[in-house]
């Protein structure tokens, strides 16, 4: 192949060009703000790792990243289980399973800030006016504690994205060799043996996909963050997406968080191909 | 070892279009049943009523005597080896052969022994840790079977398992099979859209044509007395030579040409009538003396197939095709005198296409 070409260069520059500009020169950039005492309107002096040893100390930083681990551990899990048994559900023999289809990746559409409102009105309002009815404390107090800021968060991620999961299952279980299936149940497969023995294990491509999708999305949540808790009680619910957007506008500190998505980015990047790896090995070629 | 019985067997679909009609068959212990037929004519759709993967709309199917109508297919005690083989791609071999049996909680090694015995019987001891990637066609077809016959299972149910190997694979592979029904006698229920295969392999054959069985016999009967125009077309390769014509007292009249029948093969009672007959490529053939079935015809094409030539001929503008021993010197384009064996013709009624005895 001739990739020389002035033509083949010629059909890549829109994409070179625009990738350059808006991914790889400012990422080049924000790795060298990091090491200076960028304020947001001028360069500053160049502090060496100053700022990489400050966000070890920085206890609301690690918080956070624990705080955000903690929810993207339970959430995957959630999320993923959800999402399959939806996509099991809808792919079986069911009737209306096309409308069951559509309802459960609604949510998917509506946009996180909005979601947030949402949630924040049912945990709220509802969750209250239900508890107040049948007289269970701890359904009064949502969002007002950690704990159930966390759950909260878990539960809105849970329903927004199930649905998007579950169509990703959807293609993987349907395309499944259709005697594959048959030969299990004339092997004298029971439906979970039938599921735990050859669907699962034959589906391992769609958790590679899935487990991608759903780590990276809530390692890097901020909007339903924003507008269900806000990050509150007292920073408690705070995700590390927040905690820099807080460093860098709220506390003008522009360097220090650019340190911090750094760290952010290399802990993301390692978290996910490390989990695409592990999974891929699982897998199996048909 | 199996008694299977199917009465009235039909299947219709949502869109009220019925694959299966009336189906009625009893299978004794110990046959090897083909089902023969075109591309849908329903003998898929009756072995997998039989297996339990499509649900029966009426009739009923028993084995030994037990209805199997409303029984789960991993209760029905059936093995089956299916077109594309099936074999679940994330096991090797062995773990291929062994899941049935490890889903019947038997012992360890009951199920080792089990599988050697069959990969033994099977050739495929070397290749027990392989995935069904790494083997060939024709192994993973022998993984298929061996899956199959592990089970131990009354009854053996084949969905043209043959289909996807190549043509030298395919005949090693029919014997094989047949040797194996010989060693096992397992009651076996095999569809194929070959013929060869059907008529190879069979104890009886079955022949079916849009849902509804055509004739059920030995590959004998069905080739020799084959009871209609479909039949009769469908078994034999090359397939049987047609010509529309007339009885006039014992001659088959068919345009200019005029053939005489002997009295033994000629039905009663055809004289003067329209009739259908069919006559084998293996009787048409050369005869050194000619008579009055001898007709000379022009030569479209000439095959020779080693010891014997398939030739090609048109007469009354209806081509058809004989054999003619290899040691005549033909080629196309000549003028050769063809003898049609009057006395092996099938006669058939132009109307219902049924055979007149």
């Amino acid at each position: 192949m001739r990739t020389k070409d002035f033509a083949y260069w010629l059909f890549l520059a829109p994409v070179l060009i625009a990738l350059t500009l808006v991914v790889v020169v400012p990422m080049l950039l924000g790795v060298y703000y990091s090491f200076t005492s960028w304020n947001g309107i001028t360069t500053g002096e160049f502090v060496g790792f100053q700022n990489y040893i400050d966000l070890l100390k920085d206890e609301r930083f690690l918080d956070s990243l624990w705080f955000t681990t903690k929810f993207s551990v339970v959430s995957v899990i959630l999320i993923n289980f959800i999402g399959l048994s939806l996509a099991l559900i809808v792919t079986s023999r069911i009737k209306s399973s096309n409308l069951l289809r559509t309802t459960f990746f609604m949510p998917n559409l509506i946009g996180g800030l909005i979601l947030g409102f949402i949630w924040q009105f049912i945990f709220i309002k509802v969750f209250a006016s239900v508890g107040e009815m049948v007289g269970m404390e701890s359904l009064q107090v949502w969002l007002s504690t950690t704990e159930t800021g966390f759950w909260g968060l878990v539960i809105l991620m849970s329903w927004q994205m199930a649905g998007y999961i579950m169509v990703i299952y959807i293609a993987y279980l349907q395309g499944l060799p259709k005697e594959l299936l048959e030969a299990s149940e004339i092997d004298g497969a029971s439906s979970f043996q039938r599921f735990r023995y050859i669907v699962f294990p034959l589906v391992a491509p769609a958790f590679t996909v899935s487990m991608f999708l759903t780590l990276s999305n809530t390692f890097k949540l901020y909007d339903q963050n924003l507008s269900l808790t806000g990050g509150g009680p007292y920073n408690s619910t705070e995700m590390v997406a927040m905690e820099i957007f807080n460093t860098a506008f709220v506390q003008n500190t522009f360097a220090y968080a650019q340190a911090k998505a750094i760290i952010f980015f290399v802990i993301v990047a390692i978290v996910a191909l490390f989990q695409v790896y592990w999974n891929k090995r699982r897998e199996v070629e048909m | 070892m199996a008694k299977l019985l199917m009465e009235q067997l039909t299947k219709t679909y949502d869109n009220k279009a019925k694959a299966v009609e009336n189906f009625n068959l009893t299978v004794e212990d110990e046959e090897f049943i083909v089902f023969v037929g075109p591309s849908g004519c329903g003998k898929s759709t009756t072995l997998r009523m039989i297996a339990g993967l499509e649900d029966i709309s009426s009739g009923t199917f028993s084995i030994d005597g037990k209805k199997m109508n409303e029984v789960e297919p991993k209760d029905r005690d059936i093995a089956m080896v299916f077109q594309n083989y099936a074999l679940y791609p994330h096991m090797t071999v062995y773990e291929n052969m062994a899941f049935s049996l490890k889903l019947k909680k038997m012992p360890k090694a009951e199920i080792k022994e089990r599988v050697r015995n069959a990969a033994e019987i099977l050739g495929l001891m070397d290749y027990l840790n392989r995935k069904p990637k790494a083997l060939s066609g024709g192994q993973r077809q022998r993984v298929a079977l061996g899956r199959a016959i592990v089970r131990d299972a009354k009854l053996f149910l084949m969905d043209e398992p043959l289909s996807n190997l190549d043509s030298k694979l395919r005949v090693q592979m029919r014997t094989e099979i047949s040797k194996l029904h010989q060693r096992l006698k397992t009651t076996t229920i095999y569809v194929t859209h070959d013929q060869t295969e059907a008529m190879t392999m069979a104890t009886r054959i079955v022949i079916m044509k849009d849902g509804v069985i055509q004739q059920v016999g030995t590959p004998k009967e069905v080739y020799d007395q084959p009871d209609n125009v479909f039949v009769a077309g469908f078994i034999g390769s090359p397939a049987m030579n047609f010509f529309n014509g007339r009885i006039e007292g014992n001659y088959f009249v068919m345009g200019q040409t005029k053939l005489l029948i002997p009295d033994s093969a000629l039905p009663n009672g055809l004289d003067n009538l329209e009739v259908i007959i069919g006559l084998r490529p293996e009787h048409i053939t050369h005869k050194p003396d000619k008579d009055q079935s001898t007709v000379e015809v022009n030569l479209d094409v000439v095959e020779l197939m080693g010891s014997e030539y398939m030739v090609y001929a048109t007469l009354e503008g209806r081509s058809f095709v004989g054999r003619v021993d290899a040691n005549l010197n033909l080629s196309a384009g000549t003028v050769f005198a063809m003898a049609f064996e009057m006395d092996k013709a099938r006669f058939f009624d132009p109307t219902t296409e049924k055979r007149i005895k």
